[in-house]
């Protein structure tokens, strides 16, 4: 002990700093940094003003006041009310901005249940669906994605019946049809008391978590279980259909009629928008498949046993125990290929979906010019969405590891 | 890091930051080519008639014919090219950026990318116009039947424009369903996608001739627009403009003169034709104002033919032709009521 | 008392239902009646699926043909594979001038002997052997590819790269067939095994610049025919744009990765806004920014073609990518091995270089991989900007005037191309990923 003290650092002298510039990491660290930001800097400004010279030498036109000039063309879906002629390219922007979300949205949603569903199949213990999902899977993933829009739009549609011999998808009802021009179906047009409906819905909804939470802790309490899903179906059904009826039935149908060449009123989807949703549903719901397929066999085995042993049937101890677990290695992976469905939808460039790239980077480009201005705003708009999503990302992940132990 | 280390690399980052920051001197459009050796024509994507890939990977078509023609105007030569094919959504910025030297390729002419897009078109080498395509057996026998039709179209094009205007002015209401590939259009229009078809009638006629059943189809007597098509140039240098232009009236003007690829060396000898020996430079120095030889015209004639013989080759009943007849068209020569004229070679 | 049982009992045979067809059908087809709904629903896609294909692909298909009406004539309902094979050349090669296609077969065996001796057991130095693929070849390749008047810098590299493959080619035979490595077996040649390290490395060295200067001699007479880049196209094409791709996102993404991880946060914030700006938009777009507004960069006068914009396109965009798959590598190595090399005095480099990059570098093979699979899909874009890669090729077909109309059947067969090249690739690099785990694991 004695022999420690005397080796004691406080009462050893410090040999006296020297200040060596070069080596100081401070000095360093600040000098690196300078450095990279001047490069940078320097960078941008050089790249600027070569831009800015260019731009002048062709007599190229600048600045964003083309986005309130009328646009001469048009396109075959929006969202938005727009007339060639009269509308403006930054109705254009809006449009293509829609139609670029409504088609990735739609496809996340379809591949993330696709994917969920081939994922467990591949798992399944029937070794004919299992092979067929594997082979689903390979063929999926190992050719590019643009092969396989032009495949599903030159493919599929060939197939489909002409306008005339529609098929009729509400079985006799004349309210959907569906032919090698696209997908046509009722809409709704609401009434004036319609709201109501619309409120009692939500009052529904709200109804439902409430119920669950009570059921929840009832179970936690008592250990008796409450037919959860009956009652909040018959509260979500029952109320806003009571209401309904009781402010008489506020909604009409615009029903699809086939006049002349087409069909006329209801809501139209062209066979593009169809393809390209098939085409991005399928490529990236084999992607996911792998993911859970992963995400499936990385829960412990002895999970499934002890689920089993527990008397559980084997669909509950996958939704109820597997699953659930799995989600952690799940849900990264599945928002990172939400973020790639958003941005591989730009393909439909390929086959004329008139999305944000197809209709502003390339059409309105073609015909106005302006190719930073269109460029830097597409760019923008795919940073902003896949950036939000990412923000998801990283919210979820702080959630789960805030549930590790 | 050492020190020393430290600093070269500072130096490095340097030494690259001004390597790439040299400027190369401006000097005209024919002093580039010259110098480099072969000239860069762009024409697009495969387009029957126009520019396309053959199994050898050849480039042949009548707009790649102007490109060998102004080659072998300059160099003697009509190998001495380089082809650049681009999509027609980047066809503009990559001759402004002085990628390529002249544009060959079915731009129309207008105003707009006369003066807006930085490039001048030089003479008209085919004068096109859009049109519609319909089955026959829909019974519709003018344009202004397509009342609420859907009608298949180029996406990025100026037919899509005229497309709109067309149903605009004549309220029809047409709804347009757009493509980005002509295959998947024809396709989509085959298996009763859309009423009707649009594209430029030089374009209807090579999709027609495609199809399984030619016979079946018919194309519609309106003819809706006016496509002019014509190779350009960057803006700015005349002196190139002008040997691109009067390229094309060498092609034109030897037809008229009889001047064909057959007779040109026997024409050059003996013609007593004062507009033929000028042209092909026995007599006079018209050349001079251009910059290039003497037989600059003779050697387009030798190498190319003329505009008659690229014509009956690619968009006529060549081998490798569409099939679309001349005589009666605009493309026919002026003498036979045509729009095809050259301005005299004296 | 015990109650021996003296006789061995006699072994039982497996159950029927392990051993017989009808067993092993019930077990995995048939077990309950939603399997076998299952199983006769497959069945019957199967069926379908593969009858169609059959029919129109092979059955009805026409093989020889001069152009599409013939096709026609012969069959209406069938494949036309005629064109495509007419195009083959087209499709593998692009307009690569036919007299000078072994230029591009040699370029691509070149790369097969270079590489091939990462894959043998017995030999050593692999890690010299892989960085001289990354660093070398594609000079040699570039220059045999292109073609054209060698400068000084391009005649060393050349040069470099001739002898390291002369060398790697011998150091595989002589560590294939008797172990060791060129090195030593030139030492023992000479003699010299008892002399001194220092006067090894130098007759080593020796040798080498003596074979450099008869190499650099020999390569001053040797130039192929120049082809320029529009020329490029096909298969090839699209092989050496993510070739070039994949080999600069390495040294790039390592860069941006060690940027993201970075204490001085100027060049953290760079890297991971540079980073996310890519990896946020589509690749799409990258291509446009680069054809529309890269030229607009350049001062006046200092011209890009559309292959290098493109391609340095694909490498900022397979650069970010990779940062991320190198990033996540580096997470993977334990806190522990950092602080090992910083106690045995490494510094910054010295710790990334030496001891954690190796590691993290071996288990990021199989994502690599994967990433080049990707990138290779991803590279058929190019053909939206107008470059003749395989599906741009594939594409023309359609417009050739013989075989106006014929889109299907090319597509289709670039399809298949791409399964199998990419399917090989994913079955391989998740060999390595099981082979690597298994090491890791021991």
């Amino acid at each position: 002990m004695a022999i420690r003290g005397t080796h004691d650092a406080s009462a050893r002298v410090k040999p006296k700093e020297s200040f060596d510039f070069l080596h100081d990491e401070r000095v360093r660290s600040a000098f690196y940094q300078l450095l990279t930001a001047g490069v940078v800097g320097w960078l941008i400004w050089y790249l600027v003003t070569n831009t800015a010279h260019n731009l002048e030498v062709r007599g190229m036109n600048t600045g964003f006041g083309f986005l309130s000039a009328t646009a001469g063309f048009d396109t075959d879906f929006k969202l938005l009310e727009y007339e060639p002629g009269v509308g403006t390219y930054g109705r254009i922007f809006l449009i293509g901005c829609i139609n670029t979300l409504l088609v990735s949205f739609l496809a996340i949603i379809a591949s993330t249940i696709l994917g969920f569903a081939v994922g467990v199949l591949r798992l399944s213990s029937n070794w004919l669906v299992a092979r067929l999902a594997l082979a689903y899977v390979e063929i999926i993933r190992n050719t590019p994605l643009l092969l396989q829009i032009i495949f599903w739009y030159v493919g599929v549609f060939a197939l489909l019946p002409r306008v005339k011999q529609s098929l009729d998808l509400s079985a006799g009802a004349e309210v959907a049809f569906l032919n090698n021009r696209g997908l046509y179906t009722a809409w709704p047009i609401p009434g004036d008391f319609f709201w109501m409906s619309i409120v009692a819905f939500v009052i529904a909804v709200i109804g439902v978590f409430v119920l669950k939470r009570w059921a929840h802790k009832r179970q936690d309490d008592t250990g008796q279980q409450f037919p959860t899903v009956t009652a909040s179906l018959a509260l979500l059904f029952i109320l806003p259909g009571m209401v309904f009826l009781a402010t008489g039935s506020p909604l009409d149908w615009d029903v699809p009629t086939l006049q002349g060449f087409n069909f006329a009123g209801g809501a139209a989807l062209p066979p593009a928008f169809l393809a390209l949703l098939i085409a991005l549903t399928i490529y990236h719901a084999a992607h996911l498949a792998e993911s859970v397929r992963a995400g499936i066999l990385s829960v412990n085995k002895g999970q499934t046993e002890a689920a089993l042993a527990l008397g559980l049937r084997p669909s509950r101890a996958m939704t109820l125990i597997i699953i659930p677990q799995a989600m952690r290695a799940i849900v990264p992976p599945m928002i990172s290929l939400w973020m790639n469905v958003v941005k591989n939808s730009s393909l439909a460039i390929a086959i004329g979906y008139s999305d944000v790239v197809a209709l502003f980077m390339q059409t309105a480009l073609n015909q106005a010019g302006y190719a930073v201005e269109m460029v830097g705003m597409t760019m923008a708009f795919y940073m902003f969405i896949s950036l939000s999503i990412s923000g998801l990302l990283n919210i979820y992940n702080k959630r789960v590891q805030l549930v590790e132990r | 890091m050492k020190p020393t280390s430290f600093i070269t690399s500072v130096a490095a980052i340097a030494a690259m930051t001004f390597a790439g920051a040299t400027v190369a001197l401006a000097k005209s459009t024919l002093e580039i080519v010259k110098e480099r050796g072969n000239l860069r024509c762009q024409v697009g994507t495969p387009s029957p008639g126009f520019y396309n890939l053959d199994a050898k990977g050849e480039w042949y078509g009548s707009d790649v014919s102007i490109c060998q023609a102004v080659a072998a105007a300059i160099f003697g030569s009509k190998k001495k090219l380089e082809i650049q094919s681009v999509s027609s959504q980047v066809r503009f910025t990559a001759l402004a950026n002085g990628e390529s030297d002249m544009l060959s390729r079915t731009a129309t002419w207008t105003l707009l990318r006369d003066t807006q897009l930085g490039l001048d078109f030089t003479a008209v080498n085919f004068y096109d116009g859009q049109g519609f395509m319909v089955p026959k057996d829909s019974g519709i026998t003018s344009a202004l039947d397509l009342k609420g039709a859907t009608v298949c179209v180029l996406t990025g094009t100026t037919t899509e424009l005229n497309l709109a205007d067309f149903s605009r002015v004549n309220k029809l209401n047409i709804k347009p369903v757009t493509f980005e590939d002509s295959n998947v259009r024809n396709d989509t229009y085959l298996n009763g996608g859309c009423d009707a078809l649009t594209n430029d009638k030089s374009g209807l006629a090579s999709n027609k001739a495609a199809f399984p059943n030619p016979d079946d189809h018919t194309v519609l007597p309106e003819t809706i627009s006016k496509e002019p098509l014509a190779p350009a140039v960057r803006q700015g240098d005349s002196q190139w403009f002008d040997i691109v232009k009067w390229t094309v009236y060498a092609l034109v003007g030897a037809e008229e003169l009889g001047v064909n690829k057959g007779n040109v060396d026997d024409m050059r000898a003996n013609s007593t034709n004062a507009s033929v020996r000028r042209m092909l430079g026995v007599e006079g120095n018209l050349h001079e104002g251009l910059g290039l030889s003497k037989d600059w015209a003779y050697n387009i004639i030798k190498e190319v033919g003329n505009y008659g013989e690229i014509y009956e080759a690619y968009m006529g009943g060549g081998k490798l032709g569409i099939g679309i007849a001349r005589s009666g068209s605009a493309n026919a020569l002026w003498t036979k009521g045509g729009l095809m004229y050259s301005p005299p070679f004296r | 008392m015990a109650i021996v049982n003296g006789e061995k009992t006699a072994a039982r045979s497996a159950p029927l239902t392990e051993t017989s067809f009808i067993g092993w059908l019930h077990k995995n087809l048939f077990s309950s009646w939603i399997n076998a709904i299952l199983t006769v629903v497959s069945i019957y896609i199967i069926y379908v699926a593969v009858k169609g294909i059959w029919v129109w692909g092979v059955e009805e298909a026409v093989w020889v043909a001069e152009n599409r009406r013939e096709c026609f004539k012969i069959s209406k309902d069938g494949a036309c594979w005629a064109g495509v094979i007419q195009w083959l050349e087209n499709i593998f090669y692009g307009r690569y001038p036919r007299p000078e296609l072994w230029r591009v077969n040699l370029g691509g065996l070149l790369l097969v002997v270079w590489m091939a001796p990462l894959w043998l057991p017995r030999v050593k130095n692999k890690i010299f052997i892989g960085l001289s693929t990354v660093f070398l070849y594609p000079f040699l390749a570039g220059y045999l590819f292109a073609g054209g008047d060698k400068g000084i810098f391009m005649q060393v590299v050349v040069s470099g790269a001739i002898i390291c493959l002369i060398g790697n080619t011998l150091h595989t035979i002589i560590g294939v067939f008797s172990g060791g490595g060129l090195p030593e077996n030139l030492t023992r040649l000479l003699g010299k095994t008892d002399a001194s390290d220092q006067n090894q490395r130098n007759t080593l060295l020796a040798i080498l610049a003596a074979a450099f200067v008869v190499v650099f001699l020999l390569q001053m007479g040797w130039t192929v025919e120049v082809v320029p880049w529009t020329k490029w196209g096909g298969m090839f094409l699209t092989l050496v744009i993510s070739g070039i791709g994949i080999t600069s996102a390495l040294p790039g993404g390592i860069i941006l990765a060690l940027g993201r991880r970075s204490r001085l946060p100027v060049i953290r914030v760079l890297s991971t806004s540079f980073i996310e700006l890519f990896r946020s938009v589509p690749l799409i777009t990258i291509l446009f920014m680069a054809t529309t507004m890269f030229p607009l960069f350049m001062p006046e006068g200092f011209v890009l073609n559309k292959l290098v914009q493109v391609t340095i396109a694909v490498c900022l965009f397979s650069a970010c990518y990779m940062a991320e798959t190198v990033r996540a590598g580096l997470q993977a190595i334990p806190m522990g091995q950092y602080e090992a090399a910083h106690t045995i005095g490494l510094g910054y480099w010295g710790t990334m270089g030496l001891v954690v990059m190796p590691q993290a570098l071996k288990h990021m093979i199989p994502n690599i991989v994967g990433s080049f699979i990707g990138l290779l899909k991803d590279t058929t874009l190019v053909s939206i900007i107008g470059l003749f890669d395989i599906l741009g090729m594939l594409r023309s077909i359609s417009q050739d005037v013989p075989w106006r109309g014929l889109h299907k059947e090319p597509l289709l067969f670039g399809a298949l191309l791409f399964f199998i090249i990419c399917f090989i690739m994913s079955k391989y690099s998740r060999h390595l990923e099981v082979k690597l785990s298994a090491g890791a694991n021991r």
